[in-house]
Parts: structure tokens; sequence; C-alpha cells
């Protein structure tokens, strides 16, 4: 059977569709929505002050937590774009400009994401 | 005399000569319309009366060939298929069907269509190839393993999914709901072992992934179909396939007619053992 490539990056949209859910949610709900965690018991203070941003910048786990929500944005948004402009523009010869433009474009808006959390957890 | 109720009705068609019009343009005629007529009845009747030159296609009548596809008031029917009391209209538009180019009136060019058919390759493909030039016996297929793919055998190729549906009007090159419903129809098949050659051609950009499930094609299908069902299903088949998952289904046996069963000759002694499915 040939590599199915289509198919599996078809797969990964529907994967990072599902986990850009759940990583979203855990981000509004922790940094945007403090009073209805209050309302369960779950007191986190000031979240989007600077100390509380730079507290968190210094873990680890949240650096693990955005950088793999940045890459799952990154490919689902650009990926999306991409079905988008093949279907606006269908010519095999515009196919391969897209790809790699939007290729290009996801690595440079992955190494600019994940620059500020990276070298503020070095800081 | 007749007594039957005649009621007149202005039918607006499309009219369009490449070899003599620039653009399309609506032609006016007045049908006498009785009851149980139906629009392919009109159109025979503006031809042989009023104007012999109005091209269109049509054969069986009966809604069994696909050639009367046409975009009637701004949808799609079989004129064949389509009474005009039922649409209920004092005026009636009729178009050639949408997303295809026109060779004259309401004659659509479907040839794009019959491409992207054959390139899914649509018939039974086994390894057995000697069974198949010159088959002993018959395939032992369970009515459960027809049923899941048997509203797709149904498809007349009409083109009215294609028509109707928005990815095949932006995206030219996509394969489009006729191609991609039959594709299932055959890898659904447990006589079939051609998925090896069909999958390259549909896990493309603008082969399935590229359906966004509006579900244009399975609301307009004359024949009551579910094309959106059948790329949904194909879909699935594709990511089973690629992640290793699922069920693989063999091969059905070959075994002898029942006629010949009874005639007490050993059904064993002539069935071939079951073929496992290229994954």
């Amino acid at each position: 059977m040939r590599r199915m490539r289509h198919t599996y990056v078809w797969f990964a949209q529907l994967v990072t569709a599902a986990l850009i859910a759940a990583f979203l949610g855990i981000h509004m709900v922790l940094m945007h929505l403090e009073d209805i965690l209050g309302f369960f018991g779950v007191e986190i203070h000031e979240p989007t002050s600077w100390g509380s941003m730079i507290e968190r910048a210094g873990k680890g786990s949240w650096l693990a937590f955005y950088i793999l929500f940045l890459a799952f944005v990154v490919y689902h948004g650009l990926n999306g774009l991409r079905g988008i402009l093949l279907e606006l523009m269908p010519s095999p010869k515009v196919e391969r400009v897209i790809n790699w433009t939007i290729i290009a474009l996801g690595v440079i808006a992955f190494a600019l994401g994940t620059y500020v959390p990276v070298a503020l957890f070095q800081s | 005399m007749s007594t039957e109720k005649v009621k007149k009705l202005k039918f607006k068609v499309q009219r369009f000569n490449p070899e003599e019009d620039r653009a399309p343009h609506l032609q006016e005629f007045i049908v006498p319309v009785i009851h149980g007529m139906t629009m392919l009845d009109a159109l025979f009747y503006i031809k042989e009366n009023l104007d012999s030159s109005l091209s269109f296609r049509s054969s069986c009548r009966m809604a069994i060939c696909g050639s009367c596809g046409m975009l009637i008031n701004n949808y799609p029917y079989l004129a064949c298929h389509t009474q005009i009391e039922e649409l209920k209209a004092e005026t009636l538009e009729i178009k050639p069907l949408p997303n295809f180019a026109v060779i004259k009136d309401l004659v659509p060019n479907i040839l794009p269509m019959g491409l992207k058919h054959r390139s899914i390759k649509p018939y039974i493909i086994r390894p057995d190839a000697q069974e198949m030039e010159n088959p002993t016996a018959e395939f032992c297929q369970k009515p459960e393993e027809l049923n899941s793919f048997l509203q797709f055998s149904y498809c007349v190729k009409c083109g009215i999914c294609i028509s109707a549906c928005p990815t095949s009007a932006s995206d030219k090159l996509f394969l489009g709901p006729q191609a991609l419903t039959q594709c299932y129809r055959y890898c659904a098949d447990t006589r079939d072992n051609g998925t090896k050659d069909r999958f390259p051609v549909v896990d493309t950009d603008h082969g399935v992934w590229h359906c966004h499930l509006a579900g244009a094609c399975s609301e307009a299908c004359p024949k009551g179909l579910d094309p959106a069902l059948g790329i949904q299903l194909l879909k699935r088949l594709l990511v089973t396939r690629a992640l290793g998952i699922g069920r693989k289904q063999p091969l059905v046996p070959i075994v002898l007619p029942p006629t010949v069963s009874k005639l007490k000759i050993a059904a064993p002694e002539f069935s071939v053992p079951p073929i496992q499915r290229e994954t």
C-alpha cells in the first residue's frame, strides 16, 4: 500500500482540532475564568498579572504546554488555509508553490512563537 | 373529445449554440400542460411543435439511464422523473446542469465525470484473473455484505450530485461525489480486492479529503442515494487502513451455484479457498 500521505495529513487535522479544543479550554479556564474556578473552590490569584506570568514561565510543564498548543494551532490553521487555497486555485503548478509557502510560514510562525517562552524559561 | 384539463405554462429554456451565440440566453415557450406530464414531455412538445432546434439528452424516460439531468427552477432534477404539477409554478426556467461545460442548449459535457469515474476503476478487481476471465462458479456473498454497499450501486451517472456539489463548483480537479461514492461502492464490496489501485487515486488534495460534507449531493440525488455517506465511509476506510486498525474481511469464496449443488456434486471440491484482501 502506498504511503497514504493525505490520509495522515487529514487525520492529523482532526486530532489537532480535538487537542486545540482541550488546550484552549485549559488556557481559558486557568487564565481568564478564575471567577468560575473560584465558584468551585479553586483559588488562582491574578493569573494574568506579570508576577504570575513570570512564575509560570519558569516551569517546564507550562513551557511544554504552550509549545504543544502553538504547534497544534499552527498546523491546524495553516493546513486549513492550504486546503482553501488549493480549492480556489486548482492547478498542479500552483499546488507546489502553495505547499512550500505554507510550510515556510509554519516554520517561521512556530520559531517566532516558541522564542518567547523558551527565552523566558531560560532566564 | 378529451375532457382533460389543459393549463398553459410559460417555459423559459436556456439556449446556447457555441457556433452562433456568444453567451447563453433564455427563450420563452408556452406549453399546454396536462395532468401527469413530465418536464421531459414538455421539452419534447417544444421540440416537436415549437422549435425543433432545441437540444437536450434523454433516453429511457423512467429515471434509469440518467441522461436528462437539468436545472429546473434552480434545482437539479431528472426531467423524466419530474412531474410539472408537483413543481407548483406558473413559470418554469430550465437550464443545463451547472458545474459542467455546455455543449448546446441543455446538453452538458459529462466527459470529465466519465473520466473521473473511470479513474477509480469502477469494476471488481481480484487476484484470480483466470476465474474472472473463465468463471467456473459463483461468488458467495452474504446478504449483509451486499447491503453494506447496495444503495451506492444504484447510481445512474446522471451528474446531478456533481452539479449540486459546492466543492465541484470551486475546484475543477475535485473528483466529485459520483466518483468518490463509486470508489467506496467497489472498495466495500467483499468480492473486490482493488483498494491498492483505488486509494492512490482518491487519497489526494483533490480527492476524498476535499469533501466538505455539505450534503448537497445526497439532497439532490434523484435515485435517493446518500453519496455524502459513501464519501464519509470512504474516509473511514482510508483512515483505518492507514492506521492499520479495523476488521479486514477476506474475499468471499467462490462456490458452485445452488442448482449444481442440488445434483449432489460435492461443493467443497469446487470451492476456492478464501483469499485475504490486500491491505
